[in-house]
């Protein structure tokens, strides 16, 4: 299923960035799904803060051309490393790091913010996308399988769903009705706003892995069209949220003049 | 109608006690923890069979209105409606430290310590299996400490990920690899600090006591982690600290003179008299069925006169000899 498996070596750590990196990621126009697009764009922002170049490239197997299952994936000299967190490690590895001003507590911090991102955020982000019966039938089933033939797109759709309601039964998301969900997002973006408080980023002047996780997924959530308004809505109530989205968006995606249609997304 | 004080007590059932800890189950210690914290008056069920709990499963938390609930979070907030609330001197930013810390623990601890109390073969038939076939009652011992680990198992892999096709090892080397640098974080956290936030604990000091508890205390042949946290001085000092502060008598409450734990106890000990004599009685009742029906002991009902059956047992016997 997916293109033979690539071990991430970091022992070849002292070849420098290429030019001809590649990040692969589904179809943006009408296959990629919210959470899915989240994570990419917190990859690409996050490149962006390294000043590493990079290009998207999409493609409808992205999922399955992945070494973990997950998207996005970066395509660098000869390895492939997928998801945010072992991308950090590998851009480490090469000697890139935005994490290396913080001291012991802070970076305890910084981790324990990210997986909070990633525990409420993204998995509210699943919750919208394959439980919530309206998006499901709306969106989603449409989108997941459309660069498929009938009936493998609704094949596929389906297995999906059925994976991502058990493992939301695992940890104790099942039985949470819509409305339990929101209050989840909003208690996270709380937390998030609070953490945030007056300063440009998380840790002050400069920005972390931290920073480009909470814009992919904010940014995405305000600027993607779903059945209704709740979710965006939810994180339009902290002023100073928006402006960091607004800020991180200025500065590292429309000042480099780059392909500034990437994260203009529907 | 919102006092301090309820009408009815608000009652917690939840796994009891061993290893030298109040509870064996992480959502009843941390749980148990929160409620010493706080002083509230809690009557403590500690039982080892999750069917006598009100919703089926530990820990559940019967509140003053007769309501029953059984997310570990949901009887924290409902304690916290409650005014028995650990948080309430925590400022805004620290609020959010603890939800952040609390995904850490979730996401990176817990998989490592349902790893370690039920996947690892050793640990699990040594010391998981064992207390929980000892604790819990006829006919439950038989098949509950393997039901739990089916589910433990499914729910670690689903938490791991689905497209992880390496090898076990690789995967365990890198839960433990993760879960080490989790608990150096925590460590870094706590600094040299009584608790997380200062000088009072707060909601996050009960969980992060919960899985270092249970890491460091039960006797694990198996445990690479506990390893680790032992040298990390101050989560040990930590853990101590709160047992000696809170849970002063733990090491005397297991076999306890409590009538709440010893009920479950002399309810026990009349069944299994019952039903050694029961099983005595139908073993008879099998033989003396067997032998009237096989014709081996038969029962003749004589109505003639004595004298006439007696003539023909002497005649029998001469005959027979």
């Amino acid at each position: 299923m997916w293109a033979g498996s690539w071990r991430v070596r970091f022992q070849e750590a002292a070849e420098p960035w290429p030019e001809n990196a590649t990040l692969y990621q589904q179809l943006k126009g009408e296959q990629i799904l919210l959470s899915d697009n989240a994570a990419s764009l917190a990859v690409q922002a996050f490149l962006q803060m390294c000043n590493l170049p990079i290009k998207v490239v999409c493609r409808a197997n992205a999922e399955y051309m992945s070494p973990s299952g997950k998207v996005p994936f970066i395509h660098v000299g000869n390895q492939v490393v997928s998801e945010l967190g072992p991308i950090v490690q590998f851009v480490k590895a090469k000697g890139h790091s935005l994490s290396d001003g913080l001291d012991e507590v802070q970076k305890a911090e910084m981790k324990a913010y990210m997986e909070l991102v990633n525990n409420m955020l993204l998995t509210a982000e699943l919750y919208l996308q394959w439980c919530d019966e309206a998006t499901v039938g709306e969106i989603t089933h449409a989108r997941y399988g459309s660069p498929y033939p009938w009936p493998l797109n609704h094949i596929l759709a389906y297995q999906k769903q059925w994976e991502v309601k058990r493992k939301m039964k695992a940890i104790g998301w099942g039985n949470k009705t819509l409305d339990q969900v929101l209050e989840d997002v909003d208690q996270c973006c709380q937390a998030l706003s609070q953490r945030l408080g007056t300063q440009p980023y998380f840790f002050n002047k400069q920005p972390t892995e931290l920073d480009a996780l909470v814009f992919g997924h904010l940014y995405t959530i305000l600027t993607t069209q779903l059945t209704n308004d709740e979710l965006s809505e939810k994180v339009k109530n902290y002023s100073n949220l928006l402006a960091f989205c607004r800020r991180i968006e200025q500065h590292y995606f429309e000042d480099r003049g780059k392909g500034s249609s990437s994260i203009r997304s529907s | 109608q919102r006092a301090g004080k309820m009408a009815a007590p608000m009652e917690l059932f939840c796994w009891s006690g061993g290893w030298g800890l109040p509870s064996v189950d992480l959502d009843s210690l941390a749980v148990l923890t929160y409620a010493r914290f706080t002083g509230a008056p809690l009557k403590v069920h500690k039982i080892t069979n999750p069917w006598q709990s009100p919703s089926g499963t530990l820990p559940a938390l019967r509140t003053s209105h007769g309501e029953v609930i059984s997310v570990p979070h949901k009887i924290i907030t409902h304690l916290r409606k409650e005014k028995y609330n650990a948080d309430y001197d925590l400022s805004a930013r620290q609020g959010a430290d603890t939800l952040a810390f609390m995904s850490l623990l979730e996401e990176k601890l817990l998989p490592v310590l349902i790893h370690t109390f039920w996947v690892d073969t050793k640990n699990y038939v040594e010391v998981t299996r064992k207390w929980y076939a000892e604790a819990t009652p006829f006919p439950l011992n038989f098949f509950l400490p393997g039901r739990m680990q089916r589910r433990f198992v499914e729910r670690l892999q689903l938490l791991c990920g689905e497209h992880r096709p390496e090898n076990e090892e690789e995967l365990e080397k890198e839960l433990y690899h993760e879960a080490r640098e989790c608990l150096t974080l925590l460590s870094q956290r706590l600094g040299s600090q009584k608790f997380f936030f200062g000088d009072a604990p707060a909601s996050l000091d009960a969980f992060v006591f919960g899985y270092l508890a249970l890491l460091l205390q039960a006797k694990l042949p198996s445990g690479k982690l506990q390893a680790h946290l032992r040298g990390l001085q101050n989560l040990c000092a930590y853990c101590t600290h709160i047992l000696s502060l809170y849970f002063p008598w733990d090491g005397a409450e297991v076999p306890p003179p409590r009538p709440t734990t010893a009920g479950p106890d002399t309810e026990e000990e009349p069944n299994r008299r019952r039903n050694q004599i029961l099983s005595v009685l139908a073993g008879l009742a099998a033989m003396v069925g067997y032998a009237l029906l096989s014709g081996i002991v038969s029962i003749q009902r004589a109505t003639p006169a004595r004298a006439t059956s007696t003539r023909s047992l002497s005649m029998a016997e001469e005959d027979e000899e």
